[in-house]
Parts: C-alpha cells; structure tokens; sequence
C-alpha cells in the first residue's frame, strides 16, 4: 500500500519534470541565446586573466588555463543553475493573488517546484555542456580536469545538492512574501550577491583566508565553487566534509520551510496585494 | 532657442508631475539604489580581492581601478535617476501602440520618454559613486588640476550622451522588429562585462567590438584616462567620433522609425 503511494507520488512529480522539459522546446531561441551569452563570463575571464599573467605565472595558485578550466566549469554550474525564477513566480503570484493555482493542485508545492527545476536542468545540461566544450575549443584552453573518480563522484553529488538547496532557497525567500508583501527588491540584490559568494565573479581562493575559512561553514561555499574547485583538482581533502555541511544546509533549510510555510499561509488570501 | 527655454519648462512639468506620482506609490522608492549599489559594491569587493593577488592589471593599480568602477556606477546612476525608466518603456509603447499619445503632443516625444520618469531614489548612487572615485583619486595618489578635472568632467558629460544613444538606440529596434528582447539581452552582456572589465583589457577584435560596435567599452575608461593622464589626442578624437557617429545613427533610426510606425498594438 505504501509502495503504491510512493509510485503514485513519483509518477506525479515525472509527469511535472516532463510537461516543463518539453515545454522548453517552445523556447529554442530562448536555449540559443542562453548558450551564447555563456560567453560573456568566459570573455571575461580571459580577458582579465589574460592581462594578469602577462605579468605573472601563477596567482593564488592558479595557472592561467587552470583559471579558465575554473571559470569554464563554474561558469556551466551557474547555468544550470536556474532556480531563481522560482522566488521570482512565487512573489508575483501571492501578489497578484494567483497563487491559488499552485494551491489546489493535488501535489506538494515545493515537489512541484523542485520536479520543475529537474524538468528545465536536463533540458539545458545538454545545450550548456556543448556551449563548454564550443569555448574550450573556440579559446583554446587547455583544460585541466581531475581523474581521480572519488573526486569526480563527490563533485557530482555536491552539485546535486548545490541545486537542491538553491531550490530549497528560493522557495523558502519566495513564500516570505506571504509575510513581508513586497520582496522583489530584495530578490534582485540577492542575485547579486549570491554570484559573488558561490565563486561565479571571481574564485574565492582570492578571497583573504579568514573570510574563505568562516564561508566554508556557509551553503554556498559548495554551490559552485567547491565543485568546480574539486574538478580542476584542488582542494580535495574539502570533498566530505563539504558534502556533510551541504546536506546539514538541506536539513536546515526544509525545516525553515516547514516552519514558515505552517506560520504565514493562513495570511494568503487568494485575492492579491 | 524659444525652442529650449520651452523644452526645459516641458521638463520641468514632468518632473513635477513624477514627483506627484512617486509620492503616491512609495513602494520600492529607494530600489534601484540597492540593486545597483550592491552592483558596484560587489565590484569593488571583487577587484579588492583580485588586487591582494596582483600588483596591476595592465597599467592600471587598485586606485585606477576604483576610478573606473565608481566612474561607471556614476554613469549609471546618473542614467538611472534621469532617463533610464523612461527610456525602457519605449518597445511597451510601440507595441502597444501607446506612442500616439506622444506623438499628438506639441511637444518632442522623445523628450518627454526620457524625462518622464525620473528616478529621485538612485540620487544617493550618485552621491556613493562620487565617494568611490573620491576614494579611488587617494589611492592612486594622483594629485588633481583644475584642467584635469575639466576634462574628466567634459568626458563624464559625453560618455552619458553616449549611454544614452545606445539606449534609446537599442529600442528603436522595436519600430521595425516584433521583439527586441534579443537586442536587450546583448546590451546586458555588453554592460555587464564592461562593468567588469576595463577598456584597457581589450585588444584585436574584442577591442573593434567594445569600442566601436557596441562602444560599452570606453564609457568609463576615456573619463579615468583623461583623469590619470593615459588620454592623447588621437583617443580624445576616436571618443568624440563615436559618441558624434552613434548621435547620427541614433536620430536617423529614431526618424525614420517614427515613420514606420503604424499605430496599431501588436
């Protein structure tokens, strides 16, 4: 009986992965441009760092096509990355009193959110690994890239809960607007700090070692950064701890929801701010 | 002349009116400010970070770099305050076919789009921005003359017609396409990594394409180089020719945009 519950329950979240990965081909110009405009953050980089190893070898332990494998993989976490929309559709429904869609459905709202963002992920992974491999080859990186599979598998696993705990996030900042009303504003400057905390700007390794020392004990320390960092092969004794502290940030943060969700829903009152 | 003195009571007005209007929804007043006050902040932060690693990118050290970023916060500031708001709702209204309201005024439409929502709560970016240059001028260790901030002034005031051609420019595309997010989305990424990445960085056809094509690239980096003394006259001459170029091609575009509009929403 509880076996058929689960089924049912998965087959539920599926079908809402499958409507929304399909209904990105409505979007082809949409996915082009998202690839092309992956360039800006390699341009970026290549132009900064090209300028700055002219003068030097090595900085904060980076060699200069280390740099750019850093920023080319960091760059494609940050794409698939895409879980911000999901703060930014739930303050504009509670506002605009729609969010009783989400309400009615037979359905757990932060699965439906969540099977969503798994729906638009793997449509994109695929276009965002080939736009990689075109600038790697376009900027002719030489790209650095562990072997060690332990590292791979913890990087891989990391990432996984990068993007469970930015979903988490965004749900969590997004049903604050039950409370607080008008959040748009703080959702914007969010945006801009969390790509300079996930290491999106510029790698925290640059960062003085005090402040990269009390970031560790922060989620998004291992968004990107820590993954990308284990994939060109450094930091590596970072791997199991960091998977520890992300799943507690998981943990955490589905409690906050909970919590948050149970406190101020009764404030929703269908009809708009 | 009778044309200015009217154009300026025209604005006047609307900034009278704005007034009125941003007093009645008070709500998300001071937004801007903290959007792109993080912005640069963060800016800062990053190239404080870069600089604990580095002496100089190229030739410029950490206090050039300061310039450079309060300079196109305040470029910005100053177009979020002025024209930006306004400037931004022009596809909105060619859509929509709202431009007939413009258009039977006795007065520019253009004028009254770039005036008409004025944004008083990003004036503290401006006041930050000139800190950060203030800031960025003591640790570079420059000592100023009148005649240097004379030109850093001069190149301030053309750099902002620039930003602004490219502005209105950019939306006038909606006069002939159905959609030009495209084009938005370029000019996000042109801004973005010029925000970032000083003129200086550029080279072969990077170079061509942020300083010429999309000219992003030297909107704050002439003003610093008139400031630090890296500006001669062959660069003075290439700026004032392509703020004076996108001038032409901005009002030719808008002209003969206004032409092709049909006045039905889409």
């Amino acid at each position: 009986m509880k076996t058929d519950c689960i089924v049912k329950s998965y087959r539920k979240y599926r079908e809402v992965a499958r409507i929304h990965l399909k209904s990105q081909l409505a979007w082809r110009a949409d996915v082009a441009f998202n690839m092309l405009f992956t360039v800006s953050r390699i341009l970026f980089a290549n132009l900064l760092w090209g300028i700055i190893f002219a003068g030097n070898d090595v900085v904060a332990g980076f060699t200069f096509h280390g740099m750019l494998s850093y920023y080319i993989i960091s760059s494609f976490l940050s794409q698939i990355e895409m879980s911000d929309g999901i703060s930014m559709e739930i303050t504009w429904r509670i506002r605009g009193g729609s969010f009783t869609n989400y309400m009615v459905l037979p359905i757990n709202i932060e699965g439906y959110f969540t099977a969503m963002e798994v729906g638009v992920v793997l449509f994109y992974i695929a276009f965002d690994f080939i736009a990689a491999a075109v600038w790697i080859f376009l900027f002719r990186i030489q790209f650095v890239f562990t072997a060690d599979p332990f590292v791979i598998a913890c990087a891989v696993l990391m990432v996984l809960l990068g993007l469970l705990f930015m979903v988490q996030l965004n749900y969590f900042l997004g049903i604050l607007t039950l409370k607080y009303q008008e959040i748009s504003t703080f959702l914007m400057i969010k945006n801009n700090i969390i790509a300079l905390i996930t290491g999106s700007i510029v790698p925290l390794a640059l960062f003085p070692e005090a402040l990269v020392q009390a970031m560790r004990w922060l989620p998004f320390y291992y968004v990107t950064y820590l993954p990308s960092m284990l994939l060109v092969g450094r930091c590596r004794e970072e791997a199991l701890p960091g998977l520890l502290i992300l799943a507690g940030w998981c943990v955490v943060m589905q409690v906050l929801i909970i919590f948050t969700w149970n406190k101020y829903r009764k404030k929703y009152d269908g009809v708009g701010i | 002349m009778k044309n200015m003195g009217k154009n300026c009571r025209v604005i006047k007005e609307l900034v009278r009116i704005r007034f009125q209007n941003l007093m009645m929804f008070r709500l998300g007043f001071f937004g801007p400010f903290f959007v792109d006050g993080s912005l640069f902040a963060i800016q800062l932060i990053v190239f404080r970070a870069v600089y604990a690693n580095v002496e100089r990118i190229g030739t410029w050290g950490s206090g050039e770099m300061i310039m450079y970023i309060g300079t196109f916060s305040l470029l910005n500031a100053v177009n979020m305050v002025i024209y930006f708001f306004g400037v931004i709702g022009l596809p909105e209204k060619i859509k929509k076919g709202e431009m007939d309201l413009y258009l039977t005024k006795p007065v520019s439409p253009l004028l009254r789009i770039s005036f008409e929502k004025i944004n008083p709560g990003s004036i503290p970016l401006v006041i930050m921005s000139l800190c950060i240059i203030g800031y960025g001028i003591h640790v570079s260790g420059i000592s100023l003359n009148a005649g240097m901030i004379g030109a850093y002034i001069f190149w301030l005031l053309i750099m902002q017609v620039l930003y602004y051609e490219m502005e209105v420019l950019i939306r006038c595309a909606s006069f002939y396409l159905v959609s030009n997010a495209r084009l938005e989305q370029l000019e996000e990424a042109g801004l973005d990594l010029c925000m970032k990445l000083p003129g200086i960085a550029f080279y072969g056809i990077y170079k061509l394409i942020f300083y010429c094509l999309l000219p992003y690239g030297i909107m704050a980096t002439l003003p610093v180089q008139s400031l630090i003394g890296e500006m001669n006259r062959r660069l003075a001459a290439f700026g004032i020719a392509v703020v004076f170029g996108f001038g032409l091609i901005t009002a030719f575009v808008w002209k003969n945009g206004l032409k092709h509009y049909n006045s039905a929403g889409a």
